[in-house]
């Protein structure tokens, strides 16, 4: 049995509350949701947008939100395949299927699903040749067999089985073959893409002017950069927020980086007893130090060790605010909470260090997912 | 139903747009044109019964929801490269939630929190040409908010005049020079240069030192600021406050151990026209390619020791001293190399070195550096040709009015 928990904007009716008896129009708290069909249960795939939200079961996907002129508007489209991911973009949503194709559905009525055709893989790279001396490559004409899709405001990327990169359409970079080298994941910020490899190394590209990128000097970088200042650290989860990133070491330590302006990082906004603000563009990545969690560590030790504080294990960012999942299930966040974000009614509009705001004990960590919309979340549980 | 007693904001809120008015821009605008046309058809309502229909909290949670979204929009790539209709959008977004919040209120914490908002339309959105009467709605609105914050509170000191005094100055000066003398020694010389007794006929130069008089015409404007003492140190950062506040904090009595905050660079004038009238573009401005009208004026207010740090601008550029002296450092572009400038597109023109503190170990090529020192005092006016690097550093409380000219 799946539930799905939402909290945050969905001023579009993008999501139906499963208990619509409330009269309150923005509840506040994580409520439960049905995805549209709602005879249908199963593993649902869900995307989030600000205005729409996709879902797909099977081969159909179906759009739920603002699409044209009224709220909760509903597109309904089948796909010629199995849907492997969807990625949800401010007006189109990106949708791979299990062939490894890739589509796009603008988020309006009447839409339908258009193939994508990617730029082939410049001839310039070195090309294997079969005995007969015919080309055999990527670009021999096959479209490429895309495996990890993400897009932002101004981003979508798409990566091959083999390992190269698409800045949709266009071709972008190649990573070493898949032998030695695996995609773990893929995410984007508004205008960044981060990935993470097998290995524990992150790579980001796009605008890093607001710090994004991790990388000391503010700028864009048009391909894969190896963020420097973590090589080293072995990385096992990252997150992209709208101008911000997050990673979590094998160590279990946290590090924020880029743009601070609602407390995203878990980082002080303004200055001690001020009005005056902080530097708000953190280039370099900041290890945290995490208030305590559940604290079952055992306090007669007098090992002061890293697993006497529950660690950190997955960390998840919408547009201005934070998640993290601790060991023990609890749930931290910071940053941006007017609209619901983290659950709670703020008096501030923002909180700017990590607070524990929610748990899931009980469940193991494989049975909690965290979706973060670009002002939303979206908690989703097994059982 | 809630009715609205105030006739004034009644009136006001007739010279929003009507839903035709701005369907145009909001054409591929899915959600601008569902929320604006929710908030344009309310205030139609509004007009005809006076009253404030059911839904009025709904749509003004929209319209704050647009301003935000408007607002991630607008800080997301190049700001030169935002689409004009992003801002405009934004720009009718605030006007909408400032009517909103009046609705709530009118007591000076909502007017406050109203005329920043109105100021931030103007400076992250483009108010310009809206619709037809936008303008109108724009003068009437600060005029009605500025009339209910207004204050005379005479609280701010007077700066005294500073007895003029001799002071090094590496470069050549000339008094009052003609614009054919400025022409052929300075502007085709490509050589920086004091002017002297230039801007004494600028009412500026009597009425500025007087803060309570900048308080009274600017005071409710929202500027941006910049905190710390030095843009290219990680420490910087930047807000947007009200000038009354930033006049308080850094000019009041009580001044002491507060952090610098630093009015640099902005186009004052653009948005205070009072102020604009205080100052003429110098004739020598008119050199160049360019007519006068495209002449950047930028206003540079601040307390003793602001920093701007070792850098260089694209432009020919008269940097004249309304009041407060500046001590400043010059270099030729020739030296470029030899400066170390930082690696990053933010701050490519500015250098690494500290030109007061110069660390010939790590910069060993500054020791090929010729570098001109002077003090800019109440009344000058430094010529310096396109990208000759400067170092600025105000040394009692400092009012300056740079112009930009290609």
């Amino acid at each position: 049995m799946r539930q799905w928990l939402f909290t945050g904007f969905n001023a579009f009716g993008q999501h139906a509350y499963k208990c619509a008896d409330s009269e309150e129009r923005h509840p506040l708290g994580f409520r439960e949701i049905t995805p549209p069909p709602t005879a249908l249960s199963g593993n649902f795939l869900i995307a989030l947008s600000w205005r729409y939200t996709a879902y797909a079961l099977g081969s159909t996907i179906w759009l739920q939100g603002l699409l044209e002129e009224k709220v909760g508007e509903c597109l309904q489209v089948q796909a010629p395949a199995s849907i492997k991911a969807l990625a949800a973009g401010e007006t189109f949503c990106l949708v791979l299927l299990d062939d490894g194709s890739l589509h796009k559905l603008p988020a309006k009525l009447q839409a339908t699903l258009q193939e994508l055709r990617l730029e082939a893989v410049p001839a310039t790279r070195p090309q294997k040749r079969n005995i007969f001396g015919q080309v055999k490559t990527e670009a021999s004409g096959d479209a490429p067999i895309i495996s990890h899709i993400a897009c932002g405001t101004h981003i979508n990327v798409a990566i091959s089985e083999r390992n190269g990169v698409w800045s949709i359409p266009s071709y972008l970079h190649q990573f070493p073959e898949p032998r030695a080298w695996r995609v773990q994941q893929l995410v984007c910020g508004h205008e960044h893409a981060l990935l993470l490899n097998a290995n524990g190394d992150v790579y980001g590209w796009g605008n890093g002017l607001r710090g994004q990128l991790g990388q000391a000097t503010l700028r864009v970088e048009e391909t894969p950069q190896l963020l420097e200042s973590l090589a080293g650290v072995k990385i096992t989860h990252i997150a992209a927020g709208g101008w911000h990133s997050a990673a979590i070491s094998a160590f279990g330590d946290l590090y924020t980086w880029g743009f601070n302006c609602n407390g995203q990082l878990g980082l002080r906004v303004l200055k001690r007893d001020s009005v005056l603000k902080e530097p708000t563009v953190y280039p370099l990545p900041q290890l945290h130090d995490l208030p305590l969690c559940c604290s079952s560590g055992d306090k007669s030790s007098d090992q002061d060790s890293v697993d006497d504080n529950c660690p950190p294990v997955r960390v998840f960012a919408g547009s201005r605010h934070t998640w993290l999942l601790r060991r023990c299930g609890r749930l931290w966040a910071s940053g941006w909470c007017a609209y619901g974000q983290l659950s709670l009614d703020c008096k501030q509009s923002y909180l700017d260090s990590f607070h524990n705001l929610y748990s899931v004990l009980g469940l193991e960590g494989d049975d909690v997912d965290i979706l973060c919309g670009p002002w939303s979340t979206l908690l989703i549980c097994s059982k | 139903m809630t009715a609205i007693a105030d006739t004034r904001l009644l009136e006001l809120s007739k010279l929003l747009p009507t839903f035709e008015s701005i369907e145009k821009l909001l054409q591929n605008e899915v959600e601008a044109r569902y929320i604006l046309k929710s908030a344009a058809q309310l205030m139609g309502k509004l007009q005809v019964t006076a009253n404030l229909g059911t839904d009025t909290e709904q749509v003004a949670y929209l319209i704050r929801a647009l301003v935000e979204k408007y607002w991630e929009r607008i800080h997301s790539g190049h700001f030169s490269k935002v689409p004009l209709t992003t801002r405009q959008i934004y720009a009718l977004g605030c006007y909408y939630k400032i009517f909103f919040l009046l609705f709530e209120g009118t007591d000076p914490s909502h007017l406050d929190q109203c005329s920043a908002i109105l100021d931030e339309a103007q400076l992250l959105g483009c108010t310009e040409n809206l619709y037809e009467g936008s303008a109108v709605l724009q003068a009437a609105l600060m005029q009605y908010l500025d009339a209910g914050l207004d204050q005379n509170l005479k609280t701010l000191p007077i700066l005294p005049v500073l007895a003029r005094r001799p002071c090094r100055c590496d470069i050549k000066q000339l008094d009052g020079p003609s614009i054919s003398d400025f022409k052929e020694q300075c502007f085709q010389a490509l050589q920086p240069a004091l002017l002297l007794n230039t801007i004494d006929h600028w009412p500026a130069r009597r009425k500025w030192r007087d803060l309570n008089y900048l308080m009274q015409v600017a005071g409710n404007r929202t500027v941006p600021i910049e905190i710390g003492s030095n843009y290219a140190s990680d420490e910087w950062s930047q807000q947007l406050v009200k000038l009354r506040d930033f006049l308080h904090r850094q000019f009041a009595q009580s001044r002491a151990d507060r952090e610098i905050e630093y009015l640099a660079q902005h186009e004052l004038f653009a948005q205070i026209p009072a102020l604009k009238a205080d100052i003429c573009v110098p004739d020598y401005c008119s050199l160049g390619k360019k007519a006068t009208s495209e002449v950047d004026i930028k206003a540079w207010l601040g307390p003793q020791g602001t920093i701007s740090p070792l850098h260089y601008d694209p432009k020919h550029n008269l940097l004249c001293q309304v009041f407060g002296c500046k001590t400043i450092i010059l270099a030729k572009p020739e030296d470029t190399e030899n400066l170390y400038p930082h690696q990053s597109e933010f701050l490519g023109n500015t250098s690494q070195v500290d030109a007061v503190n110069l660390d010939q170990e790590r910069f060993p090529l500054l020791e090929k550096v010729k570098f001109y020192n002077l003090v800019l005092q109440p009344g000058d006016c430094l010529y310096m040709p396109p990208k000759w690097w400067h170092y600025v550093r105000s040394e009692t409380p400092s009012f300056s009015v740079s112009f930009w000219w290609e």
